[in-house]
């Protein structure tokens, strides 16, 4: 995202550095998404290997007799989430074909959908009965369940940043980056909620 | 400027206004929670102090300007022009603020590396003067476990892993015929979250109950129950963490995006490939480290049972999972600098360096081998015993590609043209001693070996002959190599040279001998030993002494030289590369017109050849702008 503002054109004879070879056909921002993004993978790896251990090395039962897990609920937020997925889809088509309000309602529906499911998740939290320090097994819940969280708020950070420019004017058919972008990562951050409610509510 | 507005622009003032307001914050914060609760005491010391490493460092870089950009951008302000305004250093006080030039910014990482170099080798020398007899000298047992644990979580954290980003940070721009890094603000931010993870390790000297004892391992469930101290590591782990993590993402995407034309991977210096691949191992690894501080996080100051076996956690699990980065760690540190002996030894035997591509496949040969070996560092820890021997075999495979390594330096050396230049004499040296340290190493894969060494002052001399025998000899030849690059002036070589003379016999006399008393069990981590040691352990702290004050003497040629040496040339190692072709130090923007590659980087001894030529690009360069 962040080059996406410098200007190359129109500048005579302005001082500045010369302009880079471009050695690749990979825009340099989405490699640094993808590249970041596997840093993330194996960040939420690092949770699975503990998740692992504690459930299968360990071999506890799971869900431990003090957790009921949510799995209805969690169900239906999973369906919220992804259907975010296919609503920020529809707002990078928009700008890519100079459709301004397809790109709004789009970015808009995409955030409320985000900020619906991380409010459920945290009613769920408020209601589940039991805490984070109860066992190993609360723990993991926790921690993957809330790593994940987090994650859906920096997307959610980010998705606001898309909306405001987006609302303000920013944006053509021909630069659309600073949608692109956060959507790559808002697609990891669903794909990585289908792992977890498998890992943690189905299995 | 008025006093407000310096308050309020990016830059100390606002910083040193935003770093107490956070503390402030976070002591209402816990406190506001903990009232909401209804739990007692309201104000709990660890508590404040937790939630404060996290939000203090976060504003100081909000303070100091780090986001500034960013916030402008993501509130939908109108586009700006780049100005250029944070490129670039005129006096040495834009080196003390957030600057978006490659060159600052290695200079910022290379200088404040080396100040966590000199405090870790202080306490280095606080640790030899404790064992320098048996019996209690100086120190009481537990502030010696502080003393080993910030010496070695600074010289990984804070030394080599970030010495070697700063010095790629300023050479491989130039060395791919780039204008600057891929992300120059992001660049900026990694650089300054360093010094936020050294000073939090330092300031944990003053934490009640000491500074954090568990060694740089932080081994679970030590660590989840020794003093307030350890969360100075477990927090500042993180933050170099990340700036590791940002800086490799940003030579990845500059290496594969910004190669200047013609210049196709083959033709790439050895340098950028072995920062491509380190780059490639932090990204992947580094946040296994960052999972396994969580974890220890999460159970200090959330009550979990990640590590609590009464509960269901599993102590063995932070083993696994901290050793799955620390052993790709040990690459981190040490890949980089097998590039800076390729550049160094090539240009300094005025031959080409052998087997080029071997040198690249070997390369990425240890980036695959380094995630297959972590156990190597759990044979006694009670893990499942079918884990050791294929852990055993992996191990020693790795000694394929490093020997590959070795065997074609030396066959560069061979028949060439040798320059004993400094530089040329640490990379001989970086030579023989990574030797001795990987061949004690492939003495600790072997499983009984490890057995009867581990924790042994064996491990101690081994550590040593890789990390200093090894890296640190590769970044004092970088240091010297790139001096002229950097700085515009020559360092004096005969203090260049008694300095390598010196470090070479006194860090032999020093780590050496810690072998033979490791073999007679002389244990590790432990302020006090058996009277049978006492002899060695006299001559080696004596030595460690003598080794100390060498340094001093790399510490003033550096300094005097770049205040006053003589003016250096362009290109005074007579080198191919990139970096070499233009003036020292280099212009603003590394470049007028991108140049154009037309051969290998180690053409040396054949008449007429060149690396790049600068000319103005073809137009069919301008087909790529295409997105813009
Ligand atoms: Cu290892």
């Amino acid at each position: 995202m962040e080059a996406a503002t410098i200007a190359h054109e129109g500048h005579g004879h302005h001082h500045g550095p010369p302009e880079p070879n471009r050695s690749s056909r990979v825009e340099a921002q989405t490699l640094g998404m993808y590249l970041f993004i596997i840093s993330e993978i194996m960040l939420f790896g690092a949770f699975f290997t503990a998740y692992f251990f504690i459930r299968v090395v360990i071999g506890d039962e799971w869900p431990a007799e003090n957790m009921h897990l949510p799995v209805a609920v969690a169900g239906v937020n999973t369906a919220i989430l992804i259907s975010s997925s296919a609503t920020i889809h529809w707002a990078l088509e928009s700008a890519k074909s100079g459709n301004r309000n397809g790109l709004k309602v789009g970015l808009l529906m995409t955030t409320l959908l985000g900020a619906t499911f991380l409010a459920i998740q945290i009613n769920e939290y408020v209601n589940i009965g039991f805490p984070p320090a109860s066992n190993a097994q609360a723990s993991i819940f926790y921690s993957l369940t809330g790593l994940h969280g987090a994650h859906v708020f920096i997307g959610l950070t980010l998705l606001v940043f898309a909306t405001t420019r987006a609302f303000k004017g920013h944006f053509t058919e021909k630069e659309h980056r600073g949608v692109e972008i956060p959507g790559i990562y808002w697609h990891f951050v669903d794909v990585m909620w289908i792992v977890v409610y498998t890992t943690i509510y189905v299995i | 400027m008025t006093f407000a507005a310096k308050l309020k622009g990016p830059g100390w003032y606002r910083a040193l206004l935003s770093v107490p307001l956070s503390l402030a914050f976070s002591t209402a914060l816990v406190v506001g929670v903990r009232a909401l609760y209804g739990w007692d005491p309201l104000f709990d010391g660890e508590a404040i102090t937790t939630v404060a490493l996290i939000a203090m460092p976060l504003a100081f870089l909000v303070g100091i300007g780090c986001f500034d950009y960013w916030f402008y951008w993501a509130a939908g302000k109108p586009t700006r022009d780049e100005d250029h305004s944070g490129h670039g250093a005129k006096t040495w006080k834009d080196y003390f603020r957030v600057n978006t030039d490659h060159k600052v910014i290695g200079i910022q990482y290379i200088v404040t590396t080396f100040v966590f170099f000199t405090i870790g080798g202080l306490l280095a020398m606080l640790i030899r003067a404790e064992l320098a007899a048996p019996g209690t000298q100086f120190v009481d047992p537990n502030t010696y476990n502080g003393l080993f644990s910030v010496h070695a979580s600074l010289m990984i954290f804070l030394f080599i892993i970030p010495v070697f980003a700063g010095i790629a940070n300023y050479v491989i721009p130039l060395m791919i015929g780039a204008p600057d890094m891929a992300f120059p603000r992001l660049n900026a931010l990694s650089y300054w979250m360093l010094p936020m993870a050294g000073i939090m390790m330092v300031a944990s000297f003053f934490a009640p109950g000491g500074a954090f004892a568990t060694g740089w391992t932080a081994y679970a469930p030590l660590s989840t129950e020794v003093p307030l101290g350890q969360q100075f590591f477990t927090i500042g782990v993180q933050f170099a963490g990340a700036s590791s993590i940002a800086t490799a993402l940003n030579f990845l995407v500059t290496i594969i995006t910004m190669r200047a034309p013609g210049m196709t991977f083959f033709r790439m210096p050895l340098l950028v490939w072995a920062n491509f691949t380190t780059s490639l191992l932090v990204v992947i690894a580094t946040p296994f480290i960052a999972g396994s501080q969580f974890f220890v996080l999460f159970d200090r100051a959330l009550g979990m049972n990640f590590f609590n076996s009464a509960n269901g956690g599993d102590v063995i699990m932070y083993q696994h999972i901290f050793w799955f980065y620390s052993h790709p760690a040990v690459y981190i540190m040490m890949l980089p600098g097998f590039g800076i002996i390729s550049e160094v030894i090539s240009a300094n035997a005025r031959k080409p360096v052998f087997g080029y591509r071997m040198m690249a496949f070997s390369l990425c040969a240890i980036v695959v081998l380094g995630f297959t070996v972590w156990a190597h560092h759990m044979f006694v820890s009670g893990m499942s015993a079918w884990l050791r021997v294929p852990m055993m075999i992996t191990t020693m495979l790795i000694a394929i590609p490093t020997g590959i390594k070795i065997f074609s330096w030396l066959a560069t050396l061979w028949r060439g043209v040798i320059h004993l230049t400094t530089p040329m004499l640490f990379a001989l040296g970086f030579i023989t001693m990574f030797t001795l340290g990987g061949i004690s190493g492939v003495m600790l894969a072997v499983i009984p070996v490890d057995i009867h060494v581990s924790d042994t002052y064996f491990i101690v001399a081994h550590i040593h002959y890789v990390l200093f025998g090894g890296s640190v000899f590769t970044i004092f030849a970088g240091l010297y190599f790139w001096f002229p690059k950097m700085t515009g002036r020559m360092y004096d070589e005969r203090l260049g040279r008694m300095h390598f003379w010196l470090s070479f016999v006194f860090f032999n006399l020093t780590f050496g001998p810690m072998h033979l008393v490791g073999v007679d069990g002389m244990p590790r981590r432990v302020a006090d030993y058996a009277a049978e040691f006492a002899t060695w352990n006299a001559v080696i702290s004596v030595s460690a002494f003598i080794f100390g004050m060498s340094y001093l003497l790399f510490l003033y040629n550096m300094i005097t030289s770049w205040r006053n040496g003589p003016k250096a040339a362009a290109n005074p190692w007579r080198a191919h590369t990139l970096e070499w072709q233009v003036s020292s130090p280099p212009p603003l923007f590394n470049f007028d017109e991108i140049p154009t590659i037309v051969g290998g980087p180690y053409e040396y001894g054949v008449p007429g050849a060149v690396h790049g030529v600068f000319k103005k690009p073809e137009p069919v360069a301008a087909a790529s702008g295409g997105k813009e």
